[in-house]
This record gives C-alpha cells, sequence and structure tokens, in this order.
C-alpha cells in the first residue's frame, strides 16, 4: 500500500515534469514563455528523484557488482546481503544528517526560488522524508533477516 | 589527516575492495568519499558537504533528463516497439543471406534510440530476434551473438543513460554528448553488419536466405513504426540541432511516447502505472549512484590524486596515442571486475584530467567510456549481455554464446582503436552543429 502510494506520487511528478517542459518548448517556440518552468521541472524532480531512491530501496533494486557475491555459498550470500544493506544504511543516514543540518539550519530563512517563489523548504523536507523512510526500509529488512 | 595522493589512493582501494564484497555501488562510492572527507576535512564538514550534494543533485534541471527518458522507454516497451522495429526490418531485408542478423543490428540501433540500456535493449530485442532467427535455421552462435553485441548498441545510440550520468559527473553537455554518440554509434552498427556480412561469406549455412516478403506486408510493419521514427528523429535532431535542450527533449519524447500508446489503445492505468514503477525504481538507483559518485569525486579532487595521476602520466613521455591506449587498457581490465556505472564513476575523476592533458576533452571521453563500457557487456567473466541473453536462449551454453559473439568483440576494439586514432569521429559533427 505504501509502496503504491509512493509510486502513484513520483509518477505524478513524472507526468508534471513531462507536461511543464512541454509547454515550455511550445510557449518558447509561439512567443509565450512559461515563466518558472525550470523552477517548477526542479520541484518535480525532487519529488520523482526521492521516491525513486525509496522505492528502488524498497525493490532491493540498487545496483551492485556480483561477481564474486553470486559465487558465494547461500549462508555467505545472505550475510554479503545484510552487509551491503548495512553499508547503505550508513551511506543514506549520513546523507540525511547533512541534509537535515542544512535544513534546520535554513529553516527560518523562508528559502523561496526567484521567480514563482517554490517553497524550497518543503521541497526539503519531503526529501529529508523519503530519505529517513529509506532507512526505516533498510533498518526493517537487517532486523528481520536477523531473527530469521 | 593530510591529504595525499596516497589517501586517495588507500580511498580507492577500499572501495575496490566494498565493491566486490558486494556493496550497492552508489552507497559504497559515497561512504568511501564522506569516510575519506571526514578523515582529512573533519566530520562537520563531510557531512555537510554530503547534504549539500544531495538536494544540488535532485534539484539540478539536467537530471531530468533522465527520468523522462525512462519513462518514454517504458512506455515503448508496453506498445511493444522492440517487436515492431525487428519486425520492419526482418520484412525489409531479412529475405537475405544473413538478413535477420542484420534486422537484428538494426532492432537495435532503433529501439537503443528509444531506450538508453545494454541489458534492456538486449532482453527486449532478444525475445523477438532470437525465435524468429532459430526457427529460420541460423547457427545459435551467429544469432545470440548478434544480440548481445547488438544490445550494445542501446548505451552509446542517444539518448543513452550512461552518457547523462556522464555529462552529470564530468559537467559537461548532455546534448553535445548526444550530437558526438551520432557518428560512433552509427558506425558501430555498420561494423556490426560488416561482421555479419563477412561470417555469411565465409559460412553460408550459418545464416540461410528466407522468403521475400511482399510489398503489402513491408509497408503494413513500416506503418507500424513511423510515429515512433519520427519522435526519434525529432527528439534526437532537435538536441544536435540545439532547438531543444536534452530535458526538453525528454518531456517531448514522454508525450510523445503517452500519446502513440494512447492512439493505440494502449495507454491503461496498469500500463502507467508499471511505467511509472519501472521509471522510478531505474532512476532512484541512478540517482543514488551519482550522489555517492559526486561524493567520491570531491573526496578525490581534495587529495590531489587526479593531478599526481596526471603527472606521472606525463612524465612516461607516451604521447597522446599511446596514453589514450594505456587509459583504454585500464579501463578494459577493470571493466572485467567491475559493471560499467561502477567502471565510469570509480574512474572518471581520476581519468579525465589525464585524457584532457592530451588535448582532449570531456566529450570525447564520454564517448570513449562509454564505448569502453559496452565492451564490458560482452566479455567474460562479467559481460552481463551474454547471460541476459543466455536466459533469452535457454538452450544456448553460455561458452557458445560468448564464441558467438567473439567476431563482435573484435570489432569492438578495432571501433576502439578508431576513435583514439581519429578523436575526430567522435567531435566532427558536435563541432560541425556548433558553428
Amino acid at each position: 500500500m505504501k509502496r503504491k502510494l509512493a509510486i502513484w506520487v513520483g509518477g505524478f511528478a513524472l507526468l508534471a515534469a513531462t507536461l511543464i517542459d512541454l509547454l515550455a518548448v511550445i510557449g518558447r517556440h509561439v512567443g509565450l514563455p512559461l515563466a518558472g518552468s525550470i523552477e517548477l521541472m526542479q520541484s518535480m524532480i525532487v519529488i520523482s528523484g526521492a521516491t525513486g531512491i525509496l522505492i528502488a530501496t524498497m525493490d532491493s533494486s540498487h545496483a551492485r557488482v556480483r561477481i564474486l557475491v553470486d559465487r558465494f555459498r547461500p549462508g555467505w550470500r545472505a550475510s554479503a546481503d545484510r552487509w551491503s544493506d548495512l553499508l547503505s544504511l550508513v551511506f543514506l543516514l549520513a546523507l540525511l544528517i547533512g541534509s537535515a543540518w542544512i535544513a534546520i539550519d535554513l529553516w527560518g530563512g523562508h528559502e523561496q526560488s526567484e521567480l514563482l517563489g517554490v517553497p524550497w523548504r518543503l521541497l526539503r523536507l519531503f526529501a529529508n522524508a523519503c530519505l529517513a523512510a529509506t532507512i526505516l526500509v533498510l533498518a526493517l529488512r537487517i532486523f528481520r533477516s536477523r531473527s530469521r | 589527516m593530510m591529504a595525499t595522493p596516497a589517501t586517495g589512493l588507500v580511498g580507492i582501494a577500499v572501495l575496490l575492495a566494498l565493491l566486490l564484497l558486494g556493496g550497492r555501488i552508489g552507497a559504497v562510492l559515497g561512504l568511501v568519499g564522506i569516510g575519506g572527507l571526514m578523515l582529512v576535512l573533519g566530520p562537520e564538514a563531510a557531512l555537510i558537504k554530503s547534504g549539500v550534494v544531495v538536494i544540488d543533485t535532485l534539484t539540478r534541471y539536467e537530471l531530468g533528463t533522465l527520468p523522462l527518458f525512462l519513462f518514454m522507454a517504458q512506455l515503448f516497451f508496453s506498445i511493444d516497439a522492440s517487436r515492431d522495429m525487428f519486425d520492419a526490418a526482418a520484412k525489409l531485408i531479412g529475405h537475405r543471406k544473413g538478413g535477420l542478423a542484420y534486422a537484428t543490428v538494426a532492432g537495435c540501433a532503433g529501439f537503443g534510440a528509444i531506450n538508453g540500456s545494454s541489458l534492456a535493449t538486449t532482453a527486449t530485442v532478444g525475445m523477438v530476434a532470437y525465435p524468429e532467427m532459430r526457427q529460420r535455421g541460423y547457427a545459435d552462435t551467429l544469432a545470440t551473438g548478434t544480440i548481445a553485441a547488438g544490445g550494445t548498441l542501446g548505451q552509446m545510440i542517444p539518448p543513452s543513460a550512461a552518457l547523462i550520468v556522464f555529462g552529470i559527473i564530468a559537467e559537461t553537455s548532455i546534448g553535445q554528448l548526444f550530437t558526438a554518440a551520432i557518428i560512433p554509434g552509427l558506425t558501430q552498427a555498420l561494423f556490426y553488419a560488416l561482421v555479419v556480412f563477412i561470417l555469411v561469406r565465409i559460412r553460408p549455412e550459418l545464416a540461410p536466405a528466407g522468403l521475400r516478403a511482399p510489398w503489402a506486408q513491408r509497408w503494413k510493419a513500416l506503418g507500424r513504426i513511423w510515429e515512433i521514427l519520427l519522435l526519434v528523429i525529432l527528439v534526437i535532431g532537435g538536441i544536435a540541432l540545439g532547438w531543444i535542450s536534452p530535458s526538453e527533449a525528454a518531456a517531448i519524447g514522454a508525450s510523445g511516447a503517452l500519446l502513440i500508446a494512447a492512439i493505440r489503445r494502449k495507454l491503461t492505468l496498469q500500463t502507467l502505472y508499471n511505467a511509472f514503477h519501472e521509471t522510478l525504481q531505474t532512476s532512484g538507483m541512478i540517482f543514488l549512484i551519482i550522489i555517492g559518485a559526486l561524493i567520491f569525486s570531491v573526496f578525490v579532487g581534495v587529495t590531489g590524486l587526479a593531478d599526481s595521476a596526471g603527472e606521472l602520466v606525463a612524465a612516461l613521455g607516451l604521447g597522446r596515442t599511446g596514453t589514450l591506449m594505456l587509459v583504454a587498457l585500464m579501463l578494459l581490465l577493470l571493466g572485467s571486475v567491475l559493471d560499467g556505472l561502477a567502471l565510469m564513476l570509480l574512474t572518471t575523476p581520476i581519468l579525465l584530467p589525464v585524457v584532457q592533458s592530451t588535448g582532449l576533452g570531456a566529450i570525447w571521453f564520454g564517448i570513449f567510456i562509454t564505448r569502453t563500457m559496452e565492451i564490458g557487456f560482452v566479455h567474460p567473466p562479467l559481460g552481463m549481455n551474454l547471460y541476459v541473453m543466455q536466459r533469452v536462449a535457454k538452450d544456448v551454453q553460455i561458452g557458445r554464446i560468448f564464441r558467438g559473439v567473439l567476431p563482435f568483440l573484435a570489432s569492438d576494439l578495432l571501433h576502439l582503436l578508431i576513435l583514439i586514432l581519429f578523436p575526430g569521429f567522435v567531435l566532427w559533427l558536435p563541432h560541425m552543429l556548433g558553428k
């Protein structure tokens, strides 16, 4: 259910990005430029990108070099998978700490885009929430695989 | 801790070890980068830098190019565009000796123009072309070899996911990279066609001639792909001529794909959901790799490793061709154990300055490294396309697939040599269109 919701949210951001850039091109060629289209696109990339990272983690589809792992015995392979999850968790945690640190510092500044006043702090919040959710997915997976 | 080239080297050794132990590419690149920066600059600076990279990356306008092209490709998957492309080529030239092998190369090139992945091109064209070739009495080695090699065209012919990632990492124009890839991509397809021609000349039993399709059938097959071809020409031509940016081209491509799917009555809620899912999954995976790679390249930059590597290579006095041959050899060796994206992201921060010291720029290097990545897709022990092909052709052993791909691999190496000896092969078109 949560996965489905993430896919629809990210998917609508993709559709919106498609429409925004299409209208921007048409507008430019007919002499009616779409002001702030780049800012809107940036917002949609944040939404689709952050949900994409979450979905790729939920589906365990992040790229790995498998030349050795695929030759391991099943038990070792399970340990390698857990190890890989743990490395990813530590990395994402570091990203979240850094990104949240900046977001907290800038929260009071009401950071906005120049033309349309897109509230960047909300987008930062969304990206950080997705990072936190991704960390949670990894933590649960590590926990479940240990208790098995 | 002092930031020295030796620190960078230790970082690379740790990175390689973690990658080989199965760590996720993006996470490992980023973790080594953050760890290295923590040692060199301190924990606070390292964490803040990584936080900056996350949001900077996720708000990059050019990054929109990647998910939108992936979205376009997913929509074309849903309408069986690969089958239509191969079918049209097979109807036109399939009756000749080796005709279906030529059609496979053409189908891969055509499908590569709407999808930027080698593995996806191999799998989708393979599922259509392999049974057809076997049914017509083609040798398993020629059938599997042609598809596995042809699949690599997906990576080179624009729009290419690898070139988008390279453009972002090397901070160079994605539009120019796409333009520069046109001649190498087309000549690579021609080289493959030449390999088929020579093989069939030497051993005609490898690919018997078939029945000529009547013109009514040919027109019908062409009628199923004309709007896709028109969209591809608009997208690639628009970028090459500078009418639209790559991101805008991707939006036009995705809108066109939505329209074509709707006209063919295949645009259902389920189709859309599946396209969203696949697009987000792949783009999320690549975004994490880009974030990790950018943090890693900051670390490599701080240690001065790239400068030292450049000085070392310059001290060898090999000249431009010798230096580029050395770089190619290094990439081909590393490509035996690392997958394509890992190879690109690990080596670009170090090798790009080396290549630039020979007078060639990021555009040339982007095409060159993508070409070496493609070769890694068809040579063991990794050779991912060979394994994808084996999943399609379950009755053929991996050894025979490798035997089949060998002549194409030889042509790949020759093609790579041409890129080194004649850089104009890559740089001429962007230069001409940029005037």
